[in-house]
């Protein structure tokens, strides 16, 4: 077989971390002013903060780490997806998870429940993204083929879907049907400080149970039994990367909104280069999409101001080209 | 003024239903079907066109010549030179500095020149940074702009209240009470807004008390 790049894991993350490192400072300097960005961060330790660390601080930062911890959760989760379904087209977009997430928030945001604390937001994504997935799962049947599970898919997606316009359309709030916009397509604009650190404990959770999952993965790739024989026992792991995914999207997503595509591009870009291995897949895929996410905010912002585009618009306009690639792709396959 | 209008039957501009009235004098503002307004006028009914004002004057304009309409000139003059009153004592006693402020409404909507709410603050004695940074009527406002301008005090005036949105979530943003310096967000009645009437008087005596002292 041929070896197009032949990079060590070691070279790939390296390589993966520099780049995030450098759009994560770009995306920090990417505003609608120009602001001196050393001499804010210095002032953000001030006891009075200026003008300039407070956009720093309060704006640029807060946007730019929910970039980077979103866009990592798609990525990781859709690689674990698609390995432990050991299917090409899973990812938390297409299985509903995201959607079921978004569904989850907009039922807790809308309707008074975030009054009692702020934390019930990410609970009910995590519920949403876990009872989709769930769903899903069961409907498609243990040992689906990718049409079957796709389709499954594409039911409850359009069930979340259908039903949260539904209830931004019954929501008291008189903004509330212009934010089903918002929630289909994601966004990670205008938020503070405050949302990310509702996120942050389910995303970190999410992601400390998928850490040590890539050995079980690995010893997936030569089948059920073979994995069994080996000793990893597959209903255990299966229930740990579900639980894991809802929380980790259940909780970004409730803060974002469903940004698709990330989770299904991602894996895919970067498994060549991780020689087709899941367990070098998952941390790669986390930089890729943290890497994508970010990439495609900085494309949003570029856009003259007023403008308002979705990054989620983005994502899928890269994606979607992608995913009927992968579709023509696999029929080959099939044919 | 929204109690009493209460008693009154609510008309849906629909044509039957306006003739069946059968009107001696049909109001109509800047947003009404214009079609229908045209089919009132060939039917033989006296309809008046009134501008949506942004500014005291405007405002004034139209109290007098409803007064007129309706055969009550005196109580219009009355009506006009009670608010000219308050309106006159709020701005003898403006600040020598007027301190920085604007609206925030939900989604980032702010209001900029040619706004009753950019008249009523000037006439309280704030400046408005909206008009200053050149936003025409209502439009939003780039909270990084908002922060830059560094306002001293922020208004918003509750559309729905008891409701939650991401849009109205916004207000609750962090850097707005940072950047006022703790000052918490006033709110001022939407009522005030709506349309402008005389109740605008009561809104510039608001956001004159709310002068830091």
């Amino acid at each position: 077989m041929k070896q197009p790049l032949a990079l060590t894991q070691k070279q790939l993350i390296s390589g993966l971390s520099l780049i995030l490192a450098a759009l994560f400072l770009l995306s920090l300097f990417v505003g609608s002013n120009p602001i001196p960005l050393f001499q804010a961060a210095r002032d953000t330790l001030l006891d009075t903060p200026s003008v300039i660390a407070l956009i720093f601080s309060e704006v640029r930062l807060p946007r730019a780490l929910i970039a980077l911890f979103t866009g990592a959760t798609l990525g990781l989760c859709g690689a674990a997806m698609q390995g432990l379904l050991r299917n090409p087209l899973a990812s938390p977009g297409l299985i509903g998870s995201a959607s079921g997430a978004a569904l989850g928030a907009v039922c807790m945001l809308y309707f008074g429940m975030s009054s009692i604390t702020t934390m019930v937001l990410p609970a009910g994504g995590i519920i949403g993204a876990l009872a989709a997935t769930m769903l899903v799962y069961l409907l498609a049947g243990r040992n689906a083929g990718t049409l079957t599970l796709i389709l499954a898919g594409v039911a409850i997606n359009a069930l979340a879907l259908a039903l949260i316009s539904l209830l931004l359309n019954l929501a008291p709030s008189p903004y509330a049907v212009r934010e089903i916009v918002l929630w289909m397509m994601g966004s990670i604009a205008n938020h503070s400080m405050d949302d990310f650190q509702i996120m942050l404990p389910g995303v970190l959770l999410g992601w400390f149970l998928l850490i040590g999952t890539g050995r079980s993965l690995d010893a997936l790739t030569l089948g059920e039994e073979t994995a069994n024989s080996m000793g990893f026992s597959l209903p255990r792991l299966r229930w740990r990367i579900f639980i894991a995914i809802a929380l980790a999207v259940g909780s970004a997503i409730s803060i974002t909104g469903s940004i698709g595509f990330i989770g299904l591009v991602v894996p895919h870009l970067l498994r060549p280069l991780v020689d087709h291995q899941p367990s070098r897949l998952l941390l790669a895929s986390a930089i890729g999409g943290a890497i994508l996410l970010l990439a495609a905010d900085i494309c949003v912002r570029l856009f003259p101001a007023g403008t308002d585009i979705k990054v989620g618009v983005l994502t899928s306009l890269v994606g979607a080209p992608f995913f009927l690639y992968l579709i023509i792709k696999s029929r080959r396959f099939v044919l | 003024m929204a109690k009493e209008a209460q008693q009154y039957q609510v008309n849906h501009e629909k044509i039957e239903e306006l003739l069946s009235l059968k009107p001696d004098l049909i109001l109509a503002s800047a947003y009404s079907n214009r079609a229908l307004i045209q089919l009132m006028q060939k039917l033989g009914h006296q309809v008046e066109t009134f501008p949506l004002p942004s500014d005291i004057e405007g405002i004034q304009a139209n109290i007098t010549r409803m007064a007129q309409l309706l055969g009550q000139e005196k109580r219009g003059q009355q009506l006009v030179e009670q608010m000219s009153q308050r309106i006159d004592q709020v701005i003898k006693q403006q600040p020598a500095v007027h301190p920085k402020a604007l609206f925030y409404q939900p989604n980032h909507y702010t209001s900029g020149r040619n706004t009753l709410q950019d008249t009523a603050l000037r006439v309280a004695g704030w400046r408005n940074l909206a008009a200053e940074l050149g936003i025409e009527g209502y439009n939003p406002i780039d909270i990084e702009d908002l922060l830059m301008a560094d306002p001293e005090q922020l208004f918003t005036s509750p559309y729905a209240p008891n409701s939650n949105s991401l849009a109205e979530q916004q207000l609750s943003h962090p850097a707005l009470q940072r950047v006022t310096a703790g000052r918490k967000m006033i709110e001022i009645d939407y009522k005030y807004w709506i349309c402008g009437g005389p109740m605008i008087a009561d809104a510039i005596e608001q956001l004159h008390r709310s002068l830091p002292q």
